[in-house]
């Protein structure tokens, strides 16, 4: 049982402190609300956290929905973080598995491999990485981002799911064996699932990174068709600096934080017990 | 609330064609001899559809097919005017595939694109992370130097008979060609000048006797936009050298050619410490060094401050943001001694076709499309600013601030500096310093001497 | 002859659950690394057909280039901070979330977490407001208690600009550390808990002996996790803050390479820079590994 604090005061202070913290974030995004409504003068004239003149300026959300296509940038930026994680999983979760139950000549220096990987900064390798998808006519298409961001997560997915192969008992393997399934079969039809905590720490954090990814999404995409979020959002903020206009900007802020925060909301028991499942191994 | 912009883009730009501008026009003695021009004048269009005026003369000998690929840099200029002529020419071109990609970030998201021999075929050289004088060493420009000699537009008029600046040569070869011509400067509101009592000002005693009455008044003087130096770079710095260096700006071109003797002038460092004098004077509005253009525009129309060094596509820019009332002054420069000349330092933004481009044919008829006199009104007119084409329409009603730019700029006794383009490095370093001299990091002394250490290794 | 097909459809499974990722994984991220390494010993623009091989001369220069050692005391500045300020307030959040009853604890552990998962794009945008020197948050609020306003230009100081960075850093990296330690000292047997309450030792006495030991290993890999995230991203915030201004005091590693390749042309002294993250992070990777080590055994 956890016993509390008794000291009176001394619990003030811890609330204090973790209500202060709270407002820091929460604030944010109540101030992002208010500023999408606000037009250029009351940017100047106001303080920053005055709540905006009526009539308020829903026009903002519209002008930036019906100006920029954020509808398709959705659908991109889904198609994208889905198909990637997917890919991405599949292919760490495969190579994990067997680095966590099979020894083989090479199956050290393979993780090893993997996990130094994590440390290259992956800024040094985007202009090889540009003429490597222009010569496999990979840019300006999905499936090339797809590829480049499944195979940037690999690392990552080894690196958690090794660990988390290697703590399920080893007796639900063999007794799977004995029952005649193949080792394929065992994979897909017992360990698979077992390890579904793992898959979704790895999955959770995959798909945060990869929909708010901005650079590499901005050198390998130049089409305005394809755009991913984050990129139409740096586009727009460039827009921005040559016509002020803020309450837009806000607007399309909130609208980009709202769908994830709207899957956060959702799927947040999920998040943390996948992020604890990850940790804990 | 906004009183015509469009009007005034046009007055502005009809002054500006008017204007000698000095030192250029010497291209004929360049390039050595050489072989007839590679491709005829004009392989252009059957007809130039509906908005160009005058018919065309040329008629069209090659019918342009395939795909033609333009890349376009959207910032102050707006895209508006890049949208119609691209819709003009795709319609007098009908059989050809005309693409676009243009945008405010265009410039990073094509560059792997260009490092990749896989450019757009025709480029508007513009914005930040865009420098010609790289594009033009890297080889990714094709040279258009016996091109452009007896070139003429769909109008027939020879192109560099109407241009009002000349193309920047490298070596004696031609790769770009100036589209748009600007000058930096300082500006301020009229109305509120008048309503103060404020003595606008010719030169620098006037701005600092100006400045000092701002001041007393709870106004900031002065604010430029630290976060990109070349703003006070290109509006207060360099036509500074220039009137320190005896309304020479040989200076200036012997910097852009990494001389070191040039940055060691004492033209240089006089300059800096008018810089310094600002800054001591408590005149340089201490949010300076932050913020963005836009903020900084912002600022001054506000009457936060009461000075902002800028180029002439601010009002167009700002068009939405421009309050009640205020009225633009303009000069090109503020740093010249009493009855000193004024210096107007020049920008140009280009065109050129890339040397990997796949349908060269098309961007040269594009060149030919564009340098007609029919689109630089049109260019005056969408984007608000002047174009590089002699011959645009003329207006009467423009505002004073356009009023004032023509003025300086025709008077013959006004200093016109070319465009000149600095190494990128060396240009990073000489914000970089100037920065670091607004907000008193450094000194005048050690601003040369950064400078020329990038300029030594450069060399 | 049992005995060696088995082994042989060991092999083969092996083989199809290793070969796809590794032959992917040589493509797109291997390949392209190893590329930039070699064009690290490249004087070239990036965008010329020109590419002069010139040995190690990259890094011969970066040692003379002061901009060079202020981003790699920046990218440090920000790593002790964060680890510092991130592992500070991500233990205090963890343990005052588990350990205390508080009620609210559930809401509090869900809106932590809320700016981890907002793009670093957005958090930059919004924090540049918060700081602007005119119409900011910081100088407003500020304001309330002078009698001039306050126009402190947060992103504009003469030296030290980087420490404005490190809030935004810190205040975007909590939630995921102390999600993480939430997790660990969830699985701390109450029972250790029950004994040293029996025994009298107050919630500090526990939180030293018992909960700090036995999540040790998480705290560990979250600050060698924030080091590293730290030397390879921290150039997205500043990019879009300061782009590195001014005059470079913000410059980090990792914004002076995006610089380097793209603002300035010099792609190959860029992927120099990038070797030089890549060492320096291995380097100290294996120093924290080593010191943390250490105090494992110390504890125990």
């Amino acid at each position: 049982m956890n016993l509390g604090i008794k000291n009176p005061f001394v619990k003030v202070v811890f609330y204090a402190i973790l209500a202060i913290w709270g407002i820091s974030v929460l604030y944010p995004l109540l101030w992002t609300l208010l500023d999408a409504l606000k037009d250029n003068q009351q940017f100047f004239f106001h303080a920053p956290w005055a709540l905006p003149d009526f009539p308020l300026l829903w026009s903002n959300f519209s002008y930036v929905w019906n100006k920029y296509n954020f509808d398709s940038y959705f659908i991109n930026s889904i198609v994208v973080t889905g198909g990637s994680t997917f890919l991405g999983l599949l292919l760490s979760a495969s190579t994990a598995y067997v680095l966590a139950r099979y020894k083989f000549k090479g199956s050290n220096a393979l993780y090893l491999l993997y996990i130094s990987s994590m440390m290259v900064p992956f800024i040094l390798a985007l202009i090889p990485l540009f003429f490597l998808m222009n010569s496999m006519h990979l840019i300006n298409t999905k499936i090339g981002l797809i590829f480049v961001y499944a195979s940037s997560v690999i690392a990552f997915g080894v690196f958690v799911l090794v660990g988390f192969f290697k703590s399920l008992p080893k007796e639900l393997e063999e007794a799977s064996i004995m029952d005649g399934a193949s080792l394929y079969g065992t994979f897909f039809r017992v360990m698979l699932p077992l390890s579904q905590p793992g898959l979704v720490t790895v999955g959770i954090v995959n798909v945060l990174n990869i929909w708010n990814e901005y650079i590499v999404g901005t050198i390998l995409i130049n089409d305005p068709k394809q755009y991913t979020l984050p990129v139409e959002i740096g586009v727009m903020q460039a827009e921005m600096q040559y016509r002020t206009e803020w309450g837009p900007l806000f607007a399309a802020l909130l609208m980009t934080i709202i769908p994830v925060l709207i899957v956060y909301i959702v799927f947040q028991r999920r998040i943390a017990s996948g992020i604890t499942a990850g940790a804990v191994k | 609330m906004v009183i015509n912009k469009k009007m005034a883009a046009l007055g502005l730009a009809a002054a500006m064609t008017i204007v000698p501008l000095a030192g250029c026009g010497s291209n004929n003695n360049s390039s050595g001899a050489s072989e007839s021009p590679s491709t005829s004048p004009s392989p252009s269009a059957s007809a130039p559809a509906s908005e160009s005026a005058s018919p065309s003369p040329s008629e069209s000998a090659v019918k342009l097919t395939g795909d033609f690929e333009i890349q376009y840099f959207v910032g102050g200029y707006g895209d508006k005017w890049w949208k119609k002529v691209i819709a003009d020419f795709a319609a007098a071109n009908p059989g050809l595939n005309v693409k676009e990609s243009g945008g405010p970030k265009i410039n990073e998201q094509n560059k792997p694109r260009w490092i990749g021999g896989n450019p757009p075929d025709f480029v508007y050289i513009d914005g930040p992370n865009l420098n010609d004088r790289q594009m033009v060493e890297d080889g990714q420009l094709e040279d258009l130097t016996d091109w452009l000699k007896d070139a003429k537009n769909i109008d027939g008029d020879k192109i560099l008979d109407i241009l009002a600046q000349q193309p920047q040569q490298y070596d004696g070869k031609i790769y770009n060609i100036p589209l748009v011509l600007n000058s930096w400067g300082v500006f301020w509101d009229k109305a509120l000048f008048s309503e103060k009592g404020y003595g606008e000002p010719t030169d620098f005693q006037s701005f600092l006797g100006t400045a000092e009455k701002v001041k007393a008044d709870g106004i900031t003087p002065f604010i430029h936009t630290g976060k990109y130096p070349y703003y006070i770079n290109g509006a207060i710095l360099y036509p500074a050298i220039v009137s320190n260096n005896n309304d020479d700006y040989t200076v200036l071109q012997d910097m852009a050619a990494n001389k070191v003797e040039a940055y060691q002038s004492p033209a240089v460092l006089a300059a800096l410490n008018q810089i310094v004098e600002l800054r001591d004077k408590g005149f340089i509005d201490k949010a300076s060094i932050q913020i963005n253009h836009t903020d900084s525009q912002m600022l001054f129309l506000q009457h936060k401050d009461a000075f902002i060094p800028n180029g002439l596509w601010l009002p167009n820019e700002m068009a939405k943001d421009v309050p009640n009332g205020f009225d633009f002054g303009f000069i090109p420069s503020i740093t010249q001694k009493p009855g000193g000349k004024v210096v107007a330092n020049t920008s140009t933004a280009t065109v050129a076709i890339a040397k990997n481009g796949k349908n060269k044919e098309a961007a040269k008829a594009f060149l030919q499309f564009v340098f007609s006199k029919a689109q630089a009104s049109q260019w005056a007119e969408l984007s608000g600013a002047p174009s590089n084409i002699k011959g645009d329409i003329s207006s009467s009603n423009a505002p004073s601030f356009v009023k004032d730019a023509a003025k300086y700029l025709t008077d013959p006794n006004t200093i016109v500096i070319p465009t000149i383009t600095f190494n990128a490095d060396v240009d990073t370093e000489m914000q970089n310093a100037t920065d670091a001299l607004t907000i008193g990091k450094i000194t005048p002394e050690e601003w040369v001497k950064r400078v020329v250490a990038v300029v030594e290794k450069v060399k | 002859m049992k005995a060696v097909s088995e082994k042989w459809q060991r092999n083969l499974f092996i083989g199809t659950f290793i070969v796809p990722t590794l032959v992917f994984f040589c493509i797109f991220t291997i390949y392209p690394v190893i590329q930039a390494l070699y064009y690290s010993m490249f004087d070239w623009s990036g965008m010329s057909d020109k590419k002069e091989f010139i040995g190690f001369d990259n890094f011969k220069d970066m040692f003379k280039d002061p901009i060079i050692w202020r981003a790699i005391g920046n990218d440090y500045f920000l790593v002790a901070g964060k680890i510092v300020g991130i592992m500070l307030l991500a233990t205090f959040f963890a343990v005052a979330l588990t350990r205390f009853n508080f009620k609210l604890a559930g809401f509090f552990r869900s809106i932590f977490f809320i700016p981890n998962v907002i793009s670093v794009v957005v958090i930059g945008v919004l924090w540049n407001f918060i700081y602007n020197p005119q119409i900011g948050f910081l100088n407003a609020f500020l304001s309330l208690f002078t009698e001039d306003k306050v126009t402190i230009t947060w992103l504009g100081f003469t030296s030290h600009t980087i420490w404005m960075l490190l809030p935004p850093a810190v205040w975007a990296g909590i939630g995921f550390y102390m999600i993480l330690l939430i997790a660990a000292i969830q699985n701390i047997p109450d029972s250790y808990f029950e004994a040293a309450e029996l025994e009298g030792a107050n919630q500090w006495t526990q939180f030293k002996s018992i909960t700090v030991p036995l999540i040790w290993e998480q705290m560990k890999v979250s600050i060698i996790n924030i080091m590293m995230t730290t030397l390879n991203g921290s150039f997205v915030i500043v990019w879009i803050m300061t782009e590195g201004g001014p005059d470079n005091s913000t410059q980090v590693m990792g914004s002076y390479l995006y610089q380097m390749a793209f603002r300035q042309y010099h792609f190959g002294f860029a992927a120099a820079i990038g070797v030089l993250i890549l060492v320096l992070s291995l380097v100290t990777t294996v120093i924290m590994q080593r010191l943390l080590h250490q105090e494992t055994v110390e504890m125990s």
